[in-house]
């Protein structure tokens, strides 16, 4: 019964910090974001003290629902690739000797310390008419004439990919990486095939990770719109393209906080599905 | 062992793609022509310009600073919540936890805008204070995550044996929960001072008088036009990291080794 | 922590902000008559005391202090910002916006303050007006003001000249690679022609573009009527089966690359695009241009205002003037630094002699004129992603 008693008290000392923070910094704000959404704009600049729901009537519009559509396929896309690409990654460099584990984590963390912008424009120099890709597939001989590739939904869904990969490896790396390998190998003693042991034994126990993965990768997906700018050349509108042009070109901040609030209790719907889907509910917490 | 190859090779081609675009971006910093996609000839032009660029430097400074101080502070506090909410079940963790996720929930850009909103109605002079706070705003969650998936169904009689042989709080944590949370916590770090580097978006809505930040210097020049010199730039910052990084991984390896040789001591014994 | 305790956290914290939000506004107002004569009194201050700065020290130009430019990045040559600082003994700090409106957004929340000297679009300029942010430009403080090409002043941002010094004009320029393009392109029409499918390219100003669909209908760009503006709408997704990508940072390198044949850029764009390959053909549309002045002004707090003066007076010099706009790749506002830019430069910078085409700025429109612009425009970005 002390015990207990300790454990909370140390408990509460830990989580005061994030508690604090949370409420002055984060709560305030996000309040303020839900309270313009109901507010009215003002005719040029800024808004006015009146009460409305006009802002969320607006989005039924079909060409506001349609970019609602787009971020969530390409969300979904996305996230299902990271997971394809990043989990094996994830899982094999939980595998490496000691040493080379970190250097891999070293590894492959740097290129995001330099502008994402510039590496999406070393992504246009791939893609572009006779570009790199172009070059190498045509001297193979696997193409005869520049593939128009830039500005294409393949490309955006590349760079989103490329954008959030990281997130998904370190996840899953982090869980496989405490693993007990000796069950796996005890599975195996047992006469289970590799794979068979990889999908009894090492899925169930990698499954925080993936989680913390997908859900790293699902939500930011939502909002870097600034990718199908650059490499979907502006055809792809996703919900942020459409709340930065309310609030940045319209003026219109209370219908871009109206779209921000929907964007956030979709996402927290899907985080909610999923730990149903999955049988996550170890991990406590909404998130 | 024998497995090593096959895992090998595809952790090797991950890591190409990484740096792919990358490398790109380095072979046109030393591109002759002021377009950046363009190839007219070899030149050290841009690296002369950027030397003389002194707000460039500046801005950089201001960057690593902010990057360091709120991936530091992130840290601590996603570290702690995330251990703590794991030793007890808190009545309102659930929400708390849900409202500190909230900042990669929302685009940046609305973020921005309320941050900024929210600091001038609580008279918050605009400078190193609001970024640190915004960045380790969006740096929290990050961290918390990676260290909750990291505990997830971790063993607690650990701590708790090293409670009943008398260890204080905060021995057991730095001494049992740190080190087994360590690489979640320096991930989450790695991918924080990422986020911190990159970010431009909520940066310009919260930065005041003498505090450009770098990305904010690359993402403004719209209206002229991106030049080498910000590839001349980005390799620079490549470099600096990748020996940044290499001393590290030697420090950790070195460190590592050192652990290794004790605990087979600790067997040896 | 206990559940009614965050609850009650959370309450207060929203009343908090709600009655913030509605004080904020009418602060604002209030403020407005109040921050004025402050600007006045401050204003008088500064230079009574920049006048005892000079008096002490007998070096004489000396204006000291620090100068807060507010501006997009890349607005002026380096060593026009190095000599202004030897020269005066200011310290420039250099600080960047993306969009005119984050400018704006964080004039307002510092009511006019911390920035000596904001160079921003004609359209946000009249908005700053409005709120207040802006002081009154005291020309006799400029000895170089009469070299301002008047073509650019008296403009709808500032039609009595009595805010704003004009910093780089940009016309919204059709451009084309006849190599590649078998057309003979007159006029924005064109551009929809079908032997120019997936190979357009666009700037990603939802004005300029759909003023471009107006233009095609014959209508000003500044139209408020709702069906002329949903027509445009119309017109504009016929041609999204052209369309290969709309963006605003350095679309010349589509052109360059091949990737696009012809395109609607922005003045620096085709300057750029131009220098590098002769052969381009720029077109000045028969249905008329559009273009748009960049302007420099002083925010109604500045902090050192007279420092703003300094540099705008040192830009102004006809020879600075002019490397500046070589610099920038923007039409030369300064008429005095004309004769003096470069021949290579010269006929991207200056408009030719005797040119009086039908020109139009893009001007702020109605509320319920400029939503359905946007709405129109997402239409259209999303029909051409269809394609």
């Amino acid at each position: 019964m002390k015990a207990i008693k300790r454990d909370k008290r140390a408990a509460i000392a830990a989580v005061l910090p994030m508690y604090i923070f949370t409420v002055a910094f984060i709560a305030g704000p996000l309040i303020y974001m839900l309270v313009m959404s109901f507010l009215v704009r003002d005719e040029s600049w800024g808004i006015t003290n009146e009460l409305t729901l006009r802002n969320y009537l607006h989005i039924l519009e079909p060409v506001y629902l349609e970019t609602f559509k787009q971020s969530l396929r390409l969300a979904f896309i996305t996230t299902l690739f990271t997971v394809l690409a990043g989990y094996p990654a994830g899982y094999f460099m939980a595998k490496l000797p000691p040493v080379w584990r970190g250097r891999c984590m070293m590894l492959l963390i740097i290129p995001f310390w330099t502008s994402s912008l510039m590496r999406m424009y070393g992504w246009i120099i791939v893609f572009r008419a006779n570009g790199s890709l172009d070059s190498i597939l045509m001297a193979l001989g696997i193409t005869d004439k520049p593939l128009k590739l830039l500005y294409t939904y393949p490309a955006v869904a590349v760079g989103m990919i490329y954008a959030l990969l990281p997130f998904m490896i370190y996840s899953v790396y982090a869980s496989a990486e405490k693993m007990d390998w000796e069950l796996v190998e005890a599975a195996r003693d047992l006469g289970a095939s590799r794979f068979r042991a990889f999908l009894t034994v090492s899925l169930p126990l990698t499954m925080p990770g993936l989680y913390s993965g997908i859900v790293l990768t699902f939500i930011p997906s939502m909002g870097l719109y600034f990718i199908a700018d650059i490499l979907g050349g502006n055809k792809v509108v996703l919900v942020g393209n459409l709340i930065q042009e309310q609030l940045m070109r319209v003026h219109d901040w209370p219908f871009a906080a109206a779209l921000s609030v929907i964007l956030m209790i979709l996402t927290t719907l899907f985080l909610f599905f999923y730990r149903k889907l999955s049988h996550s509910d170890k991990l406590e917490g909404l998130v | 062992m024998k497995k090593l190859p096959l895992s090998g090779i595809y952790i090797t081609f991950i890591l190409f793609v990484m740096y792919l675009p990358i490398l790109l971006v380095i072979i046109y910093s030393f591109n002759e022509n002021k377009l950046t996609s363009v190839w007219s000839g070899f030149s050290l032009r841009w690296y002369g310009e950027l030397i003389r660029d002194r707000s460039m430097f500046e801005a950089l400074r201001n960057s690593v600073i902010l990057a360091a101080i709120s991936a530091v502070l992130a840290a601590v506090i996603g570290t702690l919540g995330a251990v703590g909410m794991s030793r007890a079940k808190l009545r309102g963790a659930a929400v708390m936890e849900y409202a500190a996720t909230l900042p990669i929930m929302v685009p940046e850009i609305i973020l921005g805008m309320v941050f900024l909103a929210f600091f001038s109605l609580i008279r918050l002079p605009f400078g190193m204070t609001t970024l640190v706070i915004a960045h380790t705003a969006f740096c929290v969650p990050y961290i918390l995550l990676l260290v909750k998936a990291r505990l997830a169904g971790m063993d607690k009689s650990y701590v708790e044996a090293a409670r009943d042989l008398g260890a204080g709080e905060l021995r057991a944590f730095f001494d049992i929960t740190l080190p087994l949370i360590v690489p979640a916590v320096v991930s989450g770090m790695l991918l924080a001072v990422a986020m911190s580097m990159d970010d431009v978006i909520i940066s310009v809505f919260v930065t005041g008088v003498n505090t450009n930040t770098l990305p904010i210097k690359i993402y403004t020049q719209i209206k002229t036009g991106v030049t080498p010199k910000t590839n001349a730039l980005c390799t620079i910052l490549f470099l600096i990291t990748v020996i940044m990084g290499g001393l590290s991984s030697v420090i950790g390896s070195e460190r590592k080794s050192r652990v290794k040789a004790d605990k087979n001591k600790e067997v040896i014994n | 922590m206990n559940k009614r305790v965050l609850a009650l956290v959370c309450a207060a914290v929203t009343i908090s902000s709600v009655s913030c939000v509605s004080q904020n506004t009418t602060q604002q107002v209030t403020l407005s008559s109040e921050q004025a004569a402050e600007a006045v009194a401050e204003e008088s201050a500064a230079a009574s005391e920049s006048a005892e700065a000079r008096s002490e020290e007998s070096s004489g130009a000396e204006t000291g202090g620090q100068l807060n430019l507010y501006t997009w990045e890349g607005m002026f040559p380096q060593e026009i910002l190095d000599g202004f600082e030897s020269d005066s003994g200011v310290k420039i700090d250099y600080i960047n916006f993306d969009t005119d409106e984050t400018m704006l957004a964080k004039l307002q929340t510092a009511n006019g303050g911390d920035y000596d000297l904001v160079i921003a679009d004609d359209y946000i300029i009249e908005t700053a007006v409005a709120e207040n942010l802006v002081q009154k430009l005291d020309a006799s403080k400029l000895s170089n003001y009469g070299n301002i090409n008047p073509m650019y002043q008296g403009q709808f941002y500032d039609p009595a000249n009595e805010y704003t010094v004009p910093y780089g004009a940009g016309v919204l320029t059709l451009l084309y690679d006849p190599s590649v393009v078998s057309l003979d392109i007159k006029g924005y029409g064109d551009l929809w022609d079908a032997s120019l499918k997936d190979s357009v390219g666009l700037i990603a100003n939802y004005r300029v573009i759909n003023g471009v669909a107006l233009k095609v209908l014959g209508e000003s760009f500044n139209t408020n009527d709702l069906d002329t503006i949903q027509k445009a709408g119309d017109k504009l997704v016929e041609l999204a089966p052209n369309i290969r990508v709309i963006k605003d940072d350095a679309l010349q390198n589509d052109l360059l690359s091949g990737e696009i044949s012809a395109g609607i850029f922005y003045t620096s764009q085709a300057t750029s695009a131009k220098l590098e390959n002769p052969d381009l053909r720029v077109v000045f549309p028969e249905e008329g241009i559009g273009f748009g002045i960049m302007a420099g002004f002083i925010p109604s707090n500045a902090p050192n205002a007279e420092a703003a003066y300094a540099f705008l007076d040192y830009i102004l010099d006809p020879e600075r003037g002019a490397r500046c706009f070589e610099y920038l790749g923007y039409y030369s506002t300064f008429s005095a630094s004309d004769p003096l830019i470069s021949p290579e430069y010269k006929e991207f910078l200056t408009l030719p002699d005797g040119f009086n085409s039908d020109m139009e700025m893009i001007e702020n429109i109605s509320a319920e004129a400029n939503e359905k612009h946007e709405q129109i425009w997402t239409a259209f970005k999303t029909a051409s992603g269809m394609e």
